[in-house]
């Protein structure tokens, strides 16, 4: 079994870490680093709760190997918040009862800040488009669908 | 029995070769052990399901240029490891070849087509892969770097049963080139999934036409289906038709038919081979005529 | 309290004060069971599993795997004889000589990582005798059935569930209700029809994930993904043949339950497994693919109904035969015959009732507990069938249903009075949001347009006597601390307990904590996460607790001031005196007490107030007749309409509205009222178009998301109105009964009914895939 010495950035601090070829970037960050935030719902690139942004872009980390990520920087939902300050789509998400159990929830948020990255001002079809790859049972998805347009207007209002 | 042979990656090795040379010679070397990584998103999950059971994942995305998509004079050129989202971002690719960014945009989710690749889509040759039609529709061919170093290969009658290409131990496809789209073309791709987005294909339909005077109709089409033969399958009876005879919802009509007459689905999960022959005629009237509706626009 | 009228009802009661939860949630900081650090000396599990939908087991070796190096245990049912279940303990925790469904677990494996586990699951070797299985229940009912339990009559079972032994029936639950026979005869309209309702899964976007730790001494320690830490203590000890108070079961946040992590299911394997590796950590994951075999699933059900009605249209006669396939044990699903026995008139009055529910073996996944508890699958023939009823004496479906529906006084199915209920007033605003009557032209020439009702009732499916219990505790910084057993699995329930408290307390909801995670040791006793029970139980309890809470601090401060206390009240967290208009803040004498005037001693000390809830009228029933003086505590009920849109080129339907109205007797926060309707009809719409486990002879053919599609964001209507009814419930808190199920309960025969209407087919069992609605036009000659 070959072991792969690599370094990356994972919420903004520089990690060095040994990984197996076969480690997921999903294990690495719950197993190696503790980031349980990151949800596994399936292994397989169906669920989305394990989004999380390499290098800006949102990715199923269960689908990526902690080898490829050398040298890339990881955002988690555990990096959303900065200093503190939850992000819009994190206050959002909570205004508008777009958590239930909250096991989609961080892949929803990485999701979403993604768009809002891409797209500040996307339109209600362009936010399902992009939620397609999240699953969640609980709430039936147009209050996620409101916190991101809600959260798109915040943004903009302080821009 | 075993729901999961591994119920997450099973043991390989991660092999990042310096040069292409250095990957074929390696490919090759472990012929029938190895192969080309690109997304991984086709090969990760075979492999977790036990399908597949490599030893060495040979990692391609960072190989001379197989990260580049570039738009030239010659046509277009997309590098195994672009992923579907740069290509369906790139205002190239939106202007000269919409049919490809609508394809790509329709393969599963988001952050699934930040990694997924087209070249890997064309690899993996599954019937189901959405990008293949429009790659075969619009002519492209393969930039292939092998042991012998590189060739050009034909996309059409590159797909030879699901999951088996033209491929040779120490091959790796370093980008699909698409040559300059036929002028005035127009496209369409439709694809029927149980969801409104997200799913597999029960049925997909890729259209592609530009006028062409030395056909009877005055336009030349190609159609190509996707889940319901064993290859992504060319209507090349309804091409004929379409070329033959005048242009209208009738000539579309009879075109859907042939189309669908040329398909041998099969029953699984997704659908019935009935209801998918009826859907191949459905959407390839459907796919015509919206593509009718802009070559005329 | 709902004898003081008007009700006097406190901030924040009412409110929709945000989820006490979120902020853990949005910051990934919530624990879920899969979450918790064991450290390095945590050891994996996998399961061994039968190929075969059923078999005898003649031979296990595993020797090879226990060779392995890193394997640590390998376990099969040798090891433990015990027979647990909730209502019928007809399980063994591994096979024992019999395996019963794909997927039925047969040997287990702890290793020092989950590969080498599953390598050694590879290595064991079995040797099976493959028998002709049951793959329907009609036929299973059947004396030429094969037998799956040979042992049902010496099986432990409650007295409420009627097992038929030597058959495959594990239950027969009956009403006689009038005479059918002599009714059929008035009856100017008749319909008799069958509905084969699939299979389908919970999908909780989390799998089971359970970790268990048997000490040297015997004491069990579950951390595990659960809807019911105290019924898994109590049937894991039954299971292991141990005291219940020596297990510790503690249960963090919830990814998703909906009945499938209720009782027990894949804890017991992890547990059974840990007893051979003392004072180590045990961990066994079920993986997606796992989760869709061997999870709990929503049995299927063979549904004959027949129901006639008069020519003003009041029901006179319904007769029900439900076949449930039930699966390979149905220690949990003798239970849901039982309910939907006792509801099977659906929310009608009608004066004659002939039911027959049958619980029947088949070598199918396990049955277990979902969303709506039997509801949704009866609903879904019910309603239909009263769609067809209206149509066939030309009256109006909303009318027709109007004139049905049943109302408080009624005398109801099982013989019990209806309490009061504003099911006519959902009816109402439901057909009224709907535009019922007004058909809007389709969005293209190529669709069609319809709009579909239904109604719904269900009670809380339960024994007589499950009890709920809680904890009141103020802290120095006069916040307080509420315990409760019942689980937080995305409802909001531990939101509820912290408003509940607020209000019966007197203090601002920001100073409300609530206990967690769920811990056996520390939580007070909550029978079960389910039967949407908790608003209603749990609830009365943390009202209970937080009243004594207010008792001692009132008393004490009336000492302390030398008041009455009639004078004194509690706001805001603050003791206040109305008359002698002192305050005084409930920091002030949190723990400490009140210390007395000149240095003379202290009086009070740390409040605690308890509470507790449990349901004492509850009534047993007629095993012949189904009847009896109160069969349930209440019902919660009604209705929802959708309009739709058929694509008369693929058979897709969309659904471009959806109206929910329940009546929740009174909605403590409404905003969740509203996210469980809306969140029950999305989940309620998915399995009405995508949703079935495709079952070829016990084998599952779609055991992953890419082939067992739900709902996506892009699937659902943009407009979901959802409507608060509230006629109160005379024994909840301030009137409050539960929502939580009853919203995915008519939802697919409003689909069903609103397909009739745009195209005049009914496409009969669900899911009303594009392919299912297109061939059936095709049939009918509606497409060429
Ligand atoms: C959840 C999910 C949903 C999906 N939905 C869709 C969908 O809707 N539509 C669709 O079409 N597909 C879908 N796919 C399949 C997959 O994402 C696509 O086929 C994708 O384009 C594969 O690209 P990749 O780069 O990830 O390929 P990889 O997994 O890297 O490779 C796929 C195959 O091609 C070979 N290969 C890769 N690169 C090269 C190369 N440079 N030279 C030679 N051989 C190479 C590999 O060895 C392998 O055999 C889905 C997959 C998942 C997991
Ligand atoms: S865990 Fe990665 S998509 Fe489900
Ligand atoms: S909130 Fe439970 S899965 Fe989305």
């Amino acid at each position: 079994m070959a072991t792969h010495r690599i370094s990356l950035t994972v919420n903004g601090s520089t990690e060095l870490l040994d990984v197996p070829s076969q480690m997921t970037l999903l294990q690495m960050l719950r197993d190696k680093l503790a980031l349980t935030g990151t949800k596994n719902g399936c292994s397989a690139g169906e669920c989305g709760a394990c989004t999380v942004l390499l290098d800006g872009e949102p990715v199923n980390s269960c689908l990526v190997l902690a080898v490829e990520c050398q040298g890339a920087s990881v955002v988690t939902v555990e990096g959303l918040a900065k200093d503190g300050v939850l992000d819009p789509i994190q206050e959002t998400i909570v205004d508008h009862g777009g958590v239930q159990c909250g096991f989609c929830t961080p892949g929803m948020l990485i999701s979403s800040r993604a768009l809002l990255d891409r797209n500040p001002d996307p339109s209600e079809d362009d936010i399902r488009e992009a939620l397609v790859g999240n699953l969640c049972r609980c709430t039936g998805y147009n209050r996620i669908v409101d916190a991101v347009q809600d959260s798109a207007r915040r943004q903009a209002g302080k821009a | 029995m075993s729901i999961n042979p591994h119920p997450e990656l099973p043991e390989f090795d991660y092999i990042r070769p310096a040069s292409l040379a250095e990957a074929s010679q390696f490919l090759a070397q472990h012929a029938g052990h190895a192969r080309p990584l690109s997304g991984g998103t086709d090969i990760f999950v075979r492999m977790r399901d036990g399908i597949w059971h490599d030893q060495y994942l040979v990692d391609v995305k960072h190989l001379d240029g197989t990260n580049d998509l570039t738009f030239t004079p010659t046509g277009l050129t997309i590098g195994a490891g672009v992923n579907m989202n740069r290509i369906i971002a790139s205002p190239e690719v939106q202007q000269h070849y919409p049919l490809l960014a609508q394809a790509c945009r329709r393969v599963a989710s988001y952050q699934l087509r930040t990694r997924a690749t087209v070249v890997g889509n064309i690899c993996n040759a599954s019937p189901a892969g959405d990008s293949i039609g429009a790659c075969i529709a619009f002519g492209g061919t393969l930039k292939v770097h092998g042991l012998n170093g590189f060739r050009d290969e034909p996309l059409q009658g590159f797909c030879l049963s699901p999951g088996k290409t033209r491929l040779q131990p120490g091959d790796i496809v370093t980008a699909v080139h698409l040559p300059p789209p036929p002028p005035g073309s127009a496209g369409t791709y439709l694809k029927l999934g149980r969801n409104t987005w997200g799913d597999l294909a029960i049925v997909g339909v890729t259209v592609l036409a530009a006028p062409d005077p030395t056909a009877a109709s005055g336009y030349r089409f190609r159609i190509l289906l996707a889940s319901v033969a064993p290859i992504p399958l060319e209507a090349v009876a309804a091409q004929e038709a379409l070329a033959a005879t005048p242009l209208g919802e009738p000539a579309f009509k009879e075109a859907a038919r042939l189309a669908a007459q040329a398909c041998s689905p099969i029953d699984d999960v997704r659908g019935s081979a009935r209801y998918r022959k009826a859907m191949v005629r459905k959407h390839t009237q459907l796919a015509l005529l919206q593509t009718w509706q802009k070559l005329t626009r | 309290m709902s004898k003081h009228t008007p009700p006097n009802i406190p901030h924040p009661i009412g409110d929709s004060v945000p989820r006490v939860d979120a902020q853990e949630k949005v910051t990934g900081a919530a624990i879920f069971a899969d979450d918790i650090q064991f450290g390095p000396g945590l050891l994996y599990a996998r399961i061994k599993r039968s190929p075969h939908p059923h078999a005898l087991i003649k031979r296990i070796d595993v020797s090879r795997a226990k060779a392995l190096p890193g394997v640590k245990a390998v376990v099969t049912g040798e090891d433990f004889p015990g027979l647990t279940g909730l209502y019928l303990q007809d399980r063994h925790i591994f096979c024992r000589g019999r395996a019963r469904y794909v997927g039925d677990p047969v040997a287990g494996v702890a290793a020092s990582s989950e590969a080498i586990a599953e390598q050694a699951v590879t290595l064991i070797d079995v040797e099976y005798e493959p028998l002709p299985g049951v793959f329907d229940p009609e036929f299973g009912a059947t004396p030429e059935a094969p037998l799956l339990h040979p042992d049902l009559g010496d099986y432990k079972v409650m007295n409420f569930i009627f097992p038929q032994p030597g058959s495959n029936v594990s239950n027969h639950f009956k009403i006689r209700k009038g005479n059918v026979e002599s009714a059929w005869a008035q009856c100017e309209a008749i319909v008799e029809r069958t509905y084969r309702i699939p299979h389908i899964q919970h999908v909780p976007i989390e799998t089971h994930i359970a970790t268990a730790r048997v000490e040297q001494d015997g004491k069990v320690t579950l951390w595990g993904s659960s809807q019911s830490p105290f019924a898994q203590r109590s049937l894991i000890a039954t299971a292991l043949g141990v005291s219940p108070s020596d297990v510790q079961v503690i249960a963090p946040y919830v990814g998703g339950g909906f009945g499938c992590k209720a009782g027990v299911s894949m804890e017991a394997l992890a547990v059974a497994i840990a007893t051979q590796v003392r004072g180590r950590p045990v961990k066994l994951r079920l993986t997606r693919e796992e989760e869709f075999y061997t999870a709990f699933v929503r049995q299927g059900l063979v549904a004959h109904f027949k129901m006639g009605c008069d020519k003003e249209g009041r029901l006179l006669a319904m007769q029900n035969r439900l076949y449930w396939d039930a699966g390979a044990y149905t220690e949990y699903g003798v239970n849901i015959t039982r309910a939907s026995g006792y509801s099977s008139s659906g929310p009608y009055d009608v004066p004659n009732v002939s039911t027959d529910s049958y619980c029947v073996y088949t070598n199918h996944p396990v049955g277990g507990p979902m969303r709506g508890f039997g509801m949704p699958e009866l609903h879904t023939g019910l309603e239909q069938c009263i769609d067809e009823l209206a149509e066939q004496i030309h009256m109006d479906k909303v009318a027709f249903r109007r004139l049905n529906c049943i109302q408080g006084g009624d005398t109801i199915v099982t013989g019990m009075t209806m309490h009061p209920t504003g099911l006519n007033e959902c009816l109402d605003k439901t057909a009224a949001a709907i535009g019922w009557g007004h058909k809007d032209p389709p969005s293209a020439p190529n669709k069609r347009r319809g709009k579909g009702i239904a109604l719904m009732w269900k009670a809380p499916a339960m024994p007589p006597n499950p009890g709920s219990s809680a904890k009141v505790a103020l802290n120095e910084d006069g916040t307080v601390t509420v315990s409760v057993g019942g689980q937080e699995i995305g409802q909001g329930s531990f939101t509820i307990a912290a408003q509940v408290a607020a209000g019966a307390l007197g203090v601002p909801i920001e100073n409300v904590r609530v206990a967690t995670p769920l811990d056996t040791n520390y939580s007070p006793y909550e029978w079960q996460t389910v039967a949407s029970r908790l608003t209603w139980s749990m609830g009365n309890a943390v009202a209970a607790a937080a009243r004594d809470a207010r008792q001692q601090i009132l008393e004490l401060v009336a000492k302390a001031w030398n008041e009455k206390i009639e004078d004194l009240d509690i706001v805001d967290g603050n003791v206040i005196s109305y008359k002698s208009e002192e305050t005084i803040s409930l920091n002030k004498i949190a723990i400490y007490g009140i210390a007395l005037p000149n240095d003379q001693g202290w009086i009070g000390g740390p409040v605690l107030g308890r509470g507790s809830f449990m349901p004492t009228y509850v009534t047993g029933l007629d095993p012949e007749t189904g009847q009896g003086p109160r069969a349930v505590v209440h019902y919660t009920t009604g209705a929802q309409a959708v309009e739709v849109e058929v694509d008369m080129d693929t058979g897709k339907v969309q659904i471009l509205r959806g109206v929910s109205a329940f009546d929740v007797g009174k909605a403590i926060n409404p905003n969740m009222v509203r996210g469980q309707m809306e969140g029950g009809f999305v989940q309620g719409m998915s399995t009405a178009l995508f949703e079935s486990l495709q079952l070829k002879e016990g084998v599952l053919q779609n055991p992953s998301f890419v082939d067992y599609r739900i709902a996506t964001a892009t699937d659902v209507p943009k407009d979901i109105q959802s409507i608060i009814v509230e006629v109160p419930q005379d024994d909840g808190p301030w009137g409050a009964r539960g929502i939580g199920e009853h919203s995915m309960v008519p939802t697919v025969a409003a689909i069903a009914n609103a397909i009739f209407d745009a195209i005049g087919i009914r496409v009969g069992a669900p899911p009303y895939t594009a392919e299912k609605v297109y061939l059936a036009m095709l049939d009918a000659g509606l497409v060429e």
